[in-house]
């Protein structure tokens, strides 16, 4: 028995197993990537040996080019946010179709408590409320926004653990139902104009702040906190934990809540930094929150996986759909190279996975 | 009083047609927003003229019933039938559906559109005008900016499986190759799937190259909106870039106002309506027409959006 299972009632909760050794791989694989690009950088005829990651033009104080740094990071976060929380999901065995949806929805349903009365002197034309719901202080849509998701999670965990629907199943038929709620909140028109206070929530980096700053709390309580223990202890064997007098209908709960508010936050921060919410929004972002988490290591199976791994994972995705705009290639050739890593990142792990057993 | 209006429009009545005319119209939906003004640009026109009754129905998004709402025009005798259709696959079920009785589709081109009989017609916007209108008037003005030396920018398309996307981006590919407008090179094209979110994004990653640029032509207002967000967080005067969209939309005509946005497309859902309607009873008359009726996009810029700030 090692010292690390404590409070698990002796089940495996080794670190050596899905910590250091797995996130240096995908950093690993991470610097490969950029390296390629770089590569293609300086081969490219057309591409006038130009730099992915270095500042080949002096615009910058730095030797880097870091307004790429930031744009990688930039357009994963909002994602990432989501990967967040399915990622807490997985590790229970369970999954989360209904991510994506949830931040149209949300987004659909926050912003139209955001909105300001006046747009250059005329009244809001994509007014939602009356004037009653008009230039509210910033707290009040998101705490809607978070109310709401905390409810779908509730929805979706209640289903999953107490009437033991197969989570892709419970999690597929919200997936329809957000959004349905999402076209139905306005009859499918966008909602648009919040205030200043709202786009702040969205403006410049605020999404990578956001997102860097719930990772580190959620890596922090997903190692250290007895909620983190109990997460694990659900994956690795759910009748185990159950024997070990772990409340795991409750517990399961609880994660689908805490996966469905990050994904409604997200909803928030992504109709902020648009500075519009649009029923369509969010698509296919639940299968690159689920990607992200993939290729940072995560097992489907459950038990395994870490906050650590899907950051990577996320920054994976960030460095190709930059790489690829940088090499001009067209977003065809981005889904096939995406899908191809995904693949490749299971492989990969598996492959791990049989050599040391 | 009343009695000389009445009289006095009977004979106003009798005077330009013989007798009444009764159309029956079909609309995919009711609660769509940009429906909603063409619906109301049918009303509106048949209303204001004599003896032209129009009865509206709403399909619901659902072809069975659109065919069932078209039959039972035809069988309570309807002069003229206008339809929105649900499914432009269906063409050839609604053709049949309506039989002898004039029908006039509007706003969706059916896929039949090439084979319908004397006594049908479509009534819809030309998408190959809405990408050349808006690159033509980018190239005009980056020629009045002084920049007819050469000019480089990107181009964000829409949906790729789209077809009003693809026609979109082929009409600027035809503007840039035409010798006024030659001095214009992209840069890049990339889809930012017509979102405003994927294009801040998409504009951030062109402009994280550092290649100076002139111009960003977008296949709607959605995408040039979202790199006109994403070129004012990273300090761009507005001043130095032309913008060019297409829809007219409401966020797109307030953007302009506020100077950032140069140029858009409106898309004329009263017109169509109107138009279809017209089309309508010149079928019940008799009148060859154009099986192939199209209502101009038209132009927005600074000088004229305050024409269409309250319109779709």
């Amino acid at each position: 028995m090692t010292d690390t299972s404590h409070g698990t009632g002796g089940l495996t909760f080794d670190k050596t197993k899905r910590s250091w050794p797995n996130e240096m791989n995908i950093l690993f694989a991470l610097i490969i990537i950029v390296v390629i690009f770089e590569i293609m950088g300086q081969v490219l005829p057309y591409m006038n040996d130009q730099s992915f990651l270095f500042d080949t033009r002096g615009r910058f104080d730095s030797i880097f080019n870091e307004a790429r740094l930031k744009i990688i990071i930039l357009q994963v976060a909002i994602i990432g946010i989501i990967a967040l929380g399915v990622t807490q999901v997985i590790i229970t065995a369970g999954i989360d179709l209904s991510s994506g949806p949830l931040v149209a929805a949300t987004a659909m349903i926050a912003m139209s408590f955001a909105q300001t009365e006046l747009v250059n002197g005329n009244p809001n034309p994509k007014a939602v409320f009356g004037v009653w719901a008009m230039d509210l202080p910033v707290l009040l849509p998101v705490v809607v926004g978070l109310l709401f998701g905390a409810m779908i999670g509730a929805i979706n965990g209640t289903f999953v653990a107490y009437f033991r629907i197969p989570p892709f199943i419970a999690t597929l038929g919200m997936f329809l139902i957000l959004r349905g709620i999402a076209l139905w909140w306005t009859e499918g028109r966008p909602v648009s104009f919040p205030t200043e206070g709202y786009k702040f929530l969205g403006s410049g980096m605020m999404p990578v702040v956001w997102f860097l700053s719930l990772a580190a709390v959620f890596h922090v309580i997903l190692r250290y906190t007895v909620y983190g223990k109990h997460t694990y202890a659900i994956g690795s064997n759910e009748e185990a934990a159950r024997m070990s007098g772990i409340n795991v209908k409750r517990h399961k709960v609880m994660v689908y809540m805490i996966a469905s508010m990050l994904a409604a936050f997200a909803g928030v921060v992504l109709s902020a930094k648009a500075s519009t919410a649009q029923a369509g929004m969010g698509e296919f972002y639940e299968l690159f929150a689920i990607a992200m988490a993939v290729i940072g290591g995560i097992s489907l199976t459950g038990g395994r996986g870490s906050i650590i791994g899907t950051v990577l994972g996320a920054m994976v995705l960030g460095v190709i759909r930059s790489g690829f705009t940088f090499v001009k290639l067209d977003g065809s050739y981005q889904l096939m190279a995406m899908g191809g890593i995904i693949i490749a990142a299971v492989i990969l792990d598996q492959y791990r996975q049989r050599n040391r057993a | 009083m009343k009695r000389i209006v009445i009289a006095a429009g009977l004979a106003t009545l009798m005077a330009t047609s013989a007798m009444s005319q009764e159309i029956g119209a079909t609309i995919s939906r009711f609660d769509d927003n940009w429906l909603t003004v063409m619906r109301n640009g049918m009303t509106e026109h048949a209303a204001s003229l004599d003896g032209v009754s129009l009865q509206m129905e709403d399909a619901t998004d659902d072809l069975a019933k659109q065919i069932d709402q078209v039959t039972n025009f035809v069988a309570s005798g309807v002069d003229a039938i206008i339809v929105n259709i649900v499914d432009t696959s269906a063409g050839a079920a609604i053709t049949a559906a309506a039989g002898d009785t004039p029908l006039v589709f509007v706003n969706r081109e059916p896929d039949n559109v090439n084979e319908l009989p004397a006594t049908q017609a479509f009534v819809a916007s030309n998408e190959i005008e809405s990408g050349t209108l808006s690159a033509f008037q980018v190239c005009n003005n980056l020629r009045a900016d002084g920049k007819a030396g050469g000019a480089r920018g990107y181009l964000m398309n829409g949906q790729l499986s789209n077809q009003a996307a693809v026609q979109r981006s082929k009409d600027v590919h035809d503007i840039i190759n035409i010798d006024m407008c030659s001095f214009m090179t992209l840069i890049d094209e990339q889809t930012a799937n017509w979102s405003r979110d994927e294009a801040q994004d998409l504009m951030t990653n062109w402009m994280s190259s550092g290649e100076p640029f002139d111009f960003v032509l977008a296949n709607n207002d959605e995408m040039a909106i979202g790199a006109i967000q994403a070129m004012k967080a990273a300090g761009m005067d507005m001043a130095d870039v032309q913008v060019g969209g297409v829809d007219a939309s409401q966020d797109a005509l307030l953007t302009m106002q506020a100077g950032d946005y140069d140029v858009t497309v409106f898309q004329d859902a009263f017109g169509q309506g109107a138009g279809s309607v017209n089309t309508a009873l010149a079928l019940v008359a008799g009148e060859t027409v154009d099986q192939k009726v199209y209502i101009p996009f038209k132009l927005v810029t600074p000088a004229n959006m305050d024409d269409f700030l309250s319109k779709n």
